[in-house]
């Protein structure tokens, strides 16, 4: 830039380069650091010392050619892209495309343009058509993203406003751009400025017939265009042929720029004392900055992101993360975290999406999982955004689909599954997990203090509530005799509370929420042998499905009521006590034990319902408490 | 005829082999599979809500109307859930406006009779019955199976509509086209244990194991399945997990890498007096293995899509068979050749 400006140039590029190392350190930092997997997380070293003996066994030329590949296809070609729809590779190449263009050869010109062409000039023929074609492409693209993220149902539920803000700034800086060239085109005091630098004469006359040329056929607009004569004309031409035509083509093949600086030709004596060309210039720049110092933030920063992670994961489309060294692993999930663009591919293809549709649990969708996974990793993760992670990463089934799709080639079923497999140590734990950290009776004190969950109310089969589904039960205990899980259980009437032809005969006499927490509601196994030989129609394996899913509503809709308190380990009590779920992972190993002693209890006053909270007597440790081995 | 495959999410990542014999053997036996992307079945989904299971197992229904073709599943609890969608869909108009509404939104329209079928169904429904026979020959002649139906598949008989609940035949049946010979345990209809897995580990490997003994019990090679459930409670080796009391030391036996690696050295070598080469390797192998077996060894498990697919000659390759370390599965002690 050798116009105007400089100290804000100078300034901001420092302020935002120094934004955009800290940035990145942050980044590299925080892959040494964050932790995604359960267990012991392999420190900085460990993480360090694998990643540079994978870079350095990954120079062997057969490997090289692998990720090179990869780099190539994946990185630049974004064949990934490419497999969720030609109309999505063509949208992301024309801003890819667009936007790498106006960088390489308008951004950094002084670095490249200015070396690789000679005679090089901005407003020069092809580059400054060439600056048009790439600012048009880079719009068209960011049109189309703008109408999927609006109209398709599938992207806009999961636009964000930092989908928006990337769309903003880039739309910005193109538009900032266009409008700059448009306002130098018109701008007189740029003319000027360029005489008094380059004319080499203060000749009035002179300038004047200059003036008379780039007003008729540069289009600058001057506040009194010199009267038009032809004479004067050829005279201009003549000091333009002297002096600029060197630097300047003429502006009609700006063919955006150009004809916007005519349609703003009727307000051109305004925007020209308003200095038009300077604002344009702060806003081009500024915005340019600040995608400088944003570049290592969120999906800003997947421009580099994703194309590393490409080339790391070497065109795999499987999962492979969790067969590597764990050091390794460990550097090599939060990068893949950092690679996520936001684009949504992972969440329109999702195979659970429908009960994203019925719960509206945004983290069921992958790419709002990964956010949320994200801050679990940096432990910034807590309460209601806790537990609606937990949701989504239980309910997840784990089918490798969004691994197979992601554009950024992200393991995500590497992700999800090490995840899924670090909550269940610290918690929240899935329902049937959470219904075993508690004996019955203190479960039935809770159900009943809990009014009944909205979904309740509202559901179309209600089996549990409607007496006439117990009607024939003659308690002859055949539901019984065939469970699989009685008969597995070595004493079923303390280790499962309730045997299931006992819960249909409290469901009758209207006792449900002395079931809802029952160990056999929550140990069956969904055989159906109850139900099919029953020989009078109950549906008990179908109500035992009902009765643990209006468990889970009262207690998803109450998180209070489970989430916030737990057994205090290895003593068998079950508490009121404030302990956070951070500490869950105690909560759960002493959950186990605590099943142990609630049976061991159990074995004089079961299967009996006493409505009273408890203090359990049975303080027996658990002699296999399995939780402690991980 | 041609099928909406229906995989299920556990097979592409968690048991891929089993994706690959289907689809082999679908090959092979002209079984049509088109995929689509269906989105999950809705099983795991039920414990927690009755709507969210409906809304997904119903999306599911109305992708196969809209394509015109019925649901082909390998998996039987993919197909209960499946069923069960249809039949709750069926009964309860306040559920069926329910999610007709939320699958109008993307121009999904629920069928009125959808059709769901099991890879066993069809199996048995579509192939003539000497087809199979005659395309077996006697590659497994003389293996003892014990067929393990699958709970989601069977139960409740008015819902599922798979075979006779209580007496089911059709597993036996096909097994017995191929020339293996099914036998009679008293535990064949039970659970496998797999819904409790990492929600009350004991008893899902109580559950198995007593499922194991049993089949053992009976004189069983091998235990056949027909579910991805199934199949990975089976095959799965739980070296941390707690044995069940009962077999704490049999289980490990099964599972040791030393115990197999013998009796894989062991059965092709056993074929001494044969003059049919190709086929008859196994009732003598078979005979072997039983007694090469440690005292007390529990049969290891194959997808009936794997069995039924050696059956008829396809490589153990071609039915993902190669990680699997099951010594049946031997190509010499099989008489696949190649």
């Amino acid at each position: 830039m050798i116009w105007g400006g400089m100290d804000f140039f100078d300034t901001g590029l420092a302020l935002s380069l120094t934004a955009l190392g800290l940035g990145l350190g942050a980044k590299a930092l925080s892959w040494l650091r964050l932790t995604i997997a359960p267990g012991p997380p392999p420190g900085m070293a460990a993480r360090l010392s694998a990643l540079a003996r994978s870079l350095v066994r990954n120079l062997a030329p057969h490997r090289a050619a692998r990720w090179g590949r990869a780099l190539v296809m994946d990185g630049l070609l974004q064949r990934r892209i490419a497999g969720n729809g030609v109309e999505r590779w063509l949208m992301h190449l024309a801003i890819f495309a667009g936007f790498m263009g106006l960088l390489i050869m308008h951004g950094l010109d002084e670095l490249t343009s200015e070396r690789w062409f000679a005679g090089y000039a901005p407003a020069l023929d092809p580059y400054q058509w060439l600056r048009n074609l790439f600012g048009v492409l880079t719009l068209g693209g960011l049109a189309v993203a703008v109408w999927r993220r609006r109209m398709l149902p599938r992207v806009r539920r999961t636009t964000g406003a930092q989908d928006w803000a990337l769309i903003a700034l880039l739309g910005g800086i193109m538009i900032s751009g266009l409008g700059l060239e448009a306002a130098k085109i018109i701008s007189p005091q740029v003319f000027d400025s360029m005489v008094e630098q380059y004319l080499g004469t203060d000749d009035e006359a002179e300038i004047n017939d200059l003036r008379l040329l780039w007003s008729e056929e540069y289009g600058v607009i001057f506040l009194m265009p010199p009267p038009h004569s032809d004479e004067a004309l050829a005279q201009g031409r003549e000091a333009h042929e002297g002096s600029c035509v060197y630097c300047h083509s003429r502006p009609t093949s700006a063919f955006v720029s150009y004809p916007l600086a005519k349609t703003m030709a009727p307000l051109g004596d305004a925007l020209n004392n308003l200095r038009a060309d300077l604002l344009f210039y702060y806003l081009h720049v500024g915005l340019c900055f600040l995608g400088l110092a944003l570049l290592p933030w969120g999906k800003f920063m997947h421009p580099l992101s994703a194309p590393l992670n490409l080339t790391l994961r070497q065109g795999r489309t499987s999962s492979d993360t969790g067969t590597k060294p764990p050091a390794l692993a460990a550097v090599l999930r939060p990068l893949g975290l950092d690679a996520c663009t936001h684009c949504g591919a992972c969440s329109e293809h999702c195979s659970v999406a429908p009960a994203f549709l019925a719960l509206g649990t945004p983290d069921i969708l992958p790419s709002e999982k990964l956010s949320s996974l994200k801050r679990h990793a940096a432990a910034r993760l807590r309460g209601p955004a806790l537990r609606a992670f937990a949701e989504g990463s239980q309910i997840c089934t784990e089918c490798l689909r969004c691994t197979t799709l992601c554009p950024s080639g992200i393991d995500l079923q590497d992700l999800w599954m090490q995840s899924r497999t670090r909550l269940r140590e610290t918690g929240p734990g899935e329902p049937h997990l959470v219904l075993a950290q508690r004996p019955l009776r203190d479960w039935a004190a809770t159900f009943r203090s809990l009014p009944p969950a909205r979904v309740e109310a509202a559901r179309s089969v209600k089996l549990c509530d409607n007496r006439a589904s117990f009607w024939g039960c003659i308690q002859c205990t055949t539901c019984t005799s065939v469970c699989p899980v009685v008969a597995a259980s070595q004493a079923p009437a303390r280790e499962l509370d309730l045997t299931p032809q006992q819960i249909m005969n409290m469901l009758r006499m209207g006792l449900k929420e002395e079931a809802l927490g029952a160990e056999m509601v929550w140990s069956c196994v969904t055989c159906y042998k109850c139900q099919e030989n029953c020989p009078q129609g109950v549906r008990v394996a179908d109500v035992l499905y009902e009765l643990r899913t209006l468990a889970w509503a009262r207690l998803r809709e109450h998180p209070e009521a489970w989430a916030e308190t737990g057994a205090t380990a290895g003593t068998g009590h079950a508490t009121g006590g404030e302990r956070s779920v951070e500490t869950g992972r105690d909560a759960w190993s002493a959950a186990r034990g605590d099943h142990a002693a609630r049976a061991m209890s159990r074995t004089a006053d079961a299967p009996t319902i006493q409505p009273m909270p408890s203090t359990l007597a049975g303080t027996q440790p658990e002699p296999e408490t399995k939780g402690d081995e991980a | 005829m041609s099928y909406a495959y229906f995989p299920g999410c556990k097979i592409p990542h968690h048991l891929p082999a089993y994706g690959q014999a289907v689809t082999a053997l679908c090959a092979a036996l002209d079984i049509g599979l088109t995929p689509l992307e269906f989105n999950c079945c809705g099983e795991p989904l039920r414990h927690r809500s009755f709507e969210a299971w409906a809304q997904s197992a119903g999306r599911n229904l109305a992708l196969a109307q809209q394509a015109g073709l019925a649901i082909m599943t390998p998996c039987k609890c993919c197909f209960g859930s499946l069923k069960h969608a249809a039949y709750w869909l069926r009964e309860n108009r306040e559920l069926r406006s329910l999610v007709a509404s939320t699958l109008a939104e993307e121009g999904l329209v629920l069928p009125e009779e959808p059709q769901v079928l099991h890879l066993l169904t069809v199996l048995d429904r579509d192939l003539q019955p000497d087809e199979l026979a005659a395309r077996a020959g006697e590659r497994l002649c003389g293996l003892r199976v014990a067929a393990h139906y699958g709970c989601h598949a069977l139960r409740p008989g008015n819902v599922t509509n798979f075979d006779d609940p209580l007496n089911p035949s059709v597993f036996e049946r096909l097994l017995r086209r191929v020339g293996a010979m099914p036998v009679p345990w008293a535990l064949r209809l039970e659970c496998c244990g797999h819904p409790l897995r990492g929600k009350r580990d004991k008893l899902s490997l109580a559950l198995k194991a007593r499922k194991l003994i049993d089949a053992r019990d009976a004189g069983a090679h091998l235990l056949v399945t027909a579910c991805t459930y199934c199949q990975m409670q089976f095959a799965q080796q739980d070296e941390n997990q707690t044995s069940p009391p009962l077999d704490t030391a049999i289980a490990q036996q099964v599972t040791a890498p030393e115990a197999r690696d013998t009796q894989a050295q062991g059965s092709p070598t056993v074929d001494a007096n044969d003059d049919q080469p190709g086929a008859r390797p196994w009732p003598s192998a078979a005979t072997q293995l039983a007694e090469d077996q440690p005292q007390g060894a529990m049969p290891p498990a194959m997808l009936a899509a794997q069995l039924i697919g050696l059956g008829i000659g396809l490589s153990p390759e071609e039915l993902g068979l190669t990680e699997l370390p099951a010594p049946l599965v031997h190509p010499s002690s099989l008489g696949h050749e190649g």
